[in-house]
């Protein structure tokens, strides 16, 4: 594809180009060139496949809004590229084409981001209202891609959480035409307003009569995960994966739901899977290589456990969570192989590396823990965790369901409904309170009160929120003092951890950037 | 994860596909090259001409079998009708002149259909390889909307189908695959695109595909896509 691809551009009179012979050479030219346009093959041969490298390059801020990337695609591996609905190339080119059509194709993308850019850079900005009135100027026009505007436009609203409006927008879509990105939109909106059963009648609605829509299973599977429906999520993944093999983020969720329902063969399975699938991504994690050597372990196959937990060091070596996965995988091997002290000696190190891991990141680790914790009849340390995961998320049912399933099957029944709901009315007390203080005004008090909470729940995202939304407002208010500052971005850091999605981090962070360019014209 | 057939053929046709690539490229390359001469430049050009209906042949197979399996997903979307003709003209533009074939359009600048946009754009692409064979001049692509469908349109100037490939989409008969020595004509590409207009559907309605005679604009075949 390299010959064809320069004879193209020979002939095109472009000589300003770079060529790459692999998905790494790829990442490395375009960190040190910035090009303006990137044309990658979807299939580079071994290694990153041309999704990783878009991927990674997007992820990485290599690349910004402005940079054009095509994907070349054969026909066999458009579906592949057009399941990953988190990256989305600017275009596909199905191969081969002519010089004439690629040049085509190039002055229409070209023209497509001068007439966004404005939008693009309000976006990137998370500066939702000037994207929403961008696009209301560029729609005044009779453009024509009015749908396509629309459809950044009602993305634009659900960043800004303005939810009912966005449900406008592709309602409206669907009145006129059945498009199909409108109505997964729509199913969208349903499952953040929690309206579950609404999202999940569109979406199963979708995939009757499309089964390969792939992006339709995932947000059914997230609508059945925030019901606490783990089984039936479980199933819906599972067609998902068969459909789009390569999607990793897909496969670690499955093995990860199947292994906390205790079905560790499953698990197997799919962790199996998703360590192959990462071998060349950057989202390749310690993690992927901890699970599949507790599956292992928990279906009895402790020799090849060992060996995936020395595989873990070998290709993990300099990260930061490598020793705590190690020892937690070590600690159940020995554990189930009745060597209890030298399980007890690899949790110690697990309890170290842990401990040396701060605030929200230490709980999500601290989970991972409880089998081994439940293994070795330490009980009172498992149930300090799981305590401590039900208060972190005190108003997130899917996940309080799945903790509770987590007590199940490491044979901790005992934290039962009482002992939660006791634990999650004494965050949401808390939280209202600080909440009432800062309507009130009472900012110093407010902060005082949060900061309390949050620091005792660093991985709680709610109170997290709360306190760096009482720090935001004060400094609105009274001005911007350097405790402050640096207080707030250690809470934006912290729900960053946990939520980075969620809509009210990025109210918080878009505040804090106003403010700061405000500052700097004073 | 074991290899299955739709993986091997799915990675031989990659392999053949980049191999066509390489071909038709260098061939371009060597006609516009002027330090090149050919004893006869239309053999270069027939060449060019043949790589492409292999190119169409291959992945009419692949995407007919996936269909099989259930395993074609199409991506749906609002597309400007101009910006297709305009990238269909760009891609066989080079061929048709070096085959003395006239290609043009004729649209509504603000003519909008909803079509995946890389399936059509291969069956009009086909549909115009189709055409250089059997016209004597001219090509010609059209669109219109008529009854809530985008109907978009390849005529040409030649003797037109055969009655045998006459063929009305919305009436209750399929196609079927000829005895391609019979007829030096096989009706993959036909299949190809009324299966890909049948994934295509709105509400109640799904596409078809129309294969007509002098329909008024030239006097030869007359094809037709109807996309709801």
């Amino acid at each position: 594809m390299r010959n064809v691809l320069r004879a193209i551009l020979r002939s095109l009179e472009i000589s300003n180009f770079e060529l790459a012979s692999n998905g790494n050479e790829a990442l490395t030219i375009i960190r040190k060139r910035r090009p303006d346009i990137i044309l990658c093959d979807y299939n580079l041969g071994d290694g990153k496949d041309g999704q990783q490298v878009l991927e990674e390059a997007r992820d990485r801020q290599l690349i910004g809004v402005e940079t054009i990337f095509v994907m070349l695609t054969a026909e066999n591996t458009r579906e592949m590229v057009m399941a990953a609905v988190e990256h989305i190339p600017d275009s596909f080119l199905t191969k081969p084409f002519t010089a004439e059509l690629l040049k085509t194709r190039l002055e229409k993308l070209i023209q497509r981001k001068a007439r966004l850019s404005k939008v693009d850079q309000a976006l990137l900005a998370k500066n939702y209202t000037g994207a929403i009135n961008g696009l209301n100027s560029l729609l005044a026009d009779k453009p024509k891609n009015r749908l396509e505007l629309l459809k950044i436009k009602a993305e634009a609203l659900i960043s800004a959480n303005h939810l009912e409006e966005a449900r406008k927008v592709y309602q409206g879509v669907c009145d006129e035409r059945d498009v199909r990105w409108a109505r997964i939109g729509l199913g969208n909106v349903h499952l953040l307003k929690k309206e579950y059963p609404k999202a999940e009648e569109i979406l199963r609605g979708l995939i009757s009569e499309d089964p390969a829509i792939i992006h339709a299973y995932d947000l059914l599977a997230k609508v059945l995960l925030a019901e606490g429906r783990l089984e039936d999520a479980e199933t819906i993944l599972e067609q998902a994966a068969e459909l789009s093999p390569r999607g990793l983020k897909r496969q670690v969720m499955l093995a990860e739901l199947a292994f906390k329902e205790g079905d560790t063969e499953s698990a197997e399975k799919w962790f199996r899977n998703a360590v192959k699938l990462a071998k060349h991504s950057h989202h390749n994690h310690p993690a992927i290589y901890g699970g599949l050597a507790l599956s292992l372990t928990a279906n009895g196959k402790h020799p090849e456990a060992v060996k995936v937990a020395h595989e873990l060091s070998r290709n993990f070596v300099g990260h930061s969570e490598v020793e705590f996965y190690r020892a937690t995988a070590t600690a159940m091997i020995k554990a189930n192989q009745g060597e209890l002290k030298e399980a007890a000696a690899a949790l110690a190190i697990a309890e170290l590396e842990r401990d040396a891991v701060s605030g929200a990141r230490a709980s999500q680790l601290g989970l991972e823990m409880i089998g081994v914790y439940a293994k070795l009849g330490q009980r009172e340390k498992a149930e300090a965790i799981l305590h401590n995961a039900i208060a972190n998320n005190h108003d997130d049912e899917g996940v309080l369901k799945q903790i509770k399933q987590i007590c199940e099957n490491a044979g901790l029944e005992e934290t039962d409904e009482k002992q939660v709901n006791q634990i999650r009315q004494e965050v949401i007390k808390v939280n209202n309170a600080g909440v009432r203080l800062i309507k009130e005004g009472n900012y110093e008090a407010a902060i005082k009160m949060l900061r309390d909470a949050a620091d005792k729940l660093p991985g709680n995202k709610t109170v997290s929120l709360n306190t760096a939304k009482a720090l935001i407002m004060k400094m609105e208010q009274q001005g911007v003092q350097a405790d402050d500052l640096h207080l707030l971005r250690d809470y934006i850091e912290q729900v960053r951890i946990v939520a980075p999605d969620d809509w009210r981090l990025a109210d918080v962070s878009s505040r804090l950037q106003r403010l700061m360019a405000n500052k700097e014209k004073v | 994860m074991a290899m299955d057939f739709s993986d091997m053929l799915a990675s031989s046709i990659h392999d053949i596909k980049n191999s066509l690539s390489l071909i038709s490229t260098t061939l371009s390359g060597m006609i516009d090259n002027p330090k090149n001469t050919f004893a006869d430049t239309h053999q270069a050009t027939l060449l060019q001409h043949q790589v492409q209906r292999v190119n169409h042949n291959l992945m009419q197979l692949l995407s007919l079998y996936k269909l099989g399996e259930g395993a074609l997903s199409i991506d749906i979307d609002e597309q400007n009708v101009e910006d297709l003709f305009i990238e269909c003209l760009a891609n066989n533009q080079t061929i048709c002149q070096a085959l003395g074939v006239t290609l043009s359009y004729e649209c509504d600048p603000m003519l909008n259909g909803f079509f995946d946009l890389e399936m059509i754009r291969s069956v009009i692409d086909s549909t115009i390889g189709n055409a250089q064979r059997y016209c004597k001049a001219r090509i010609q692509l059209s669109a219109r909307e008529e009854d809530g469908f985008l109907v978009i349109r390849v005529e040409d100037d030649g003797e037109g189908f055969p009655a045998a490939f006459l063929h009305h989409g919305t009436a209750d008969e399929h196609l079927t695959l000829d005895q391609p020595r019979a007829t030096g004509r096989t009706r993959l590409g036909l299949i190809f695109a009324e299966k890909i207009c049948d994934l295509h559907r709105s509400g109640e309605r799904k596409g078809h595909i129309d294969v007509k005679n002098n329909c008024g604009g030239l006097p030869g075949g007359c094809f037709e896509l109807w996309l709801p």
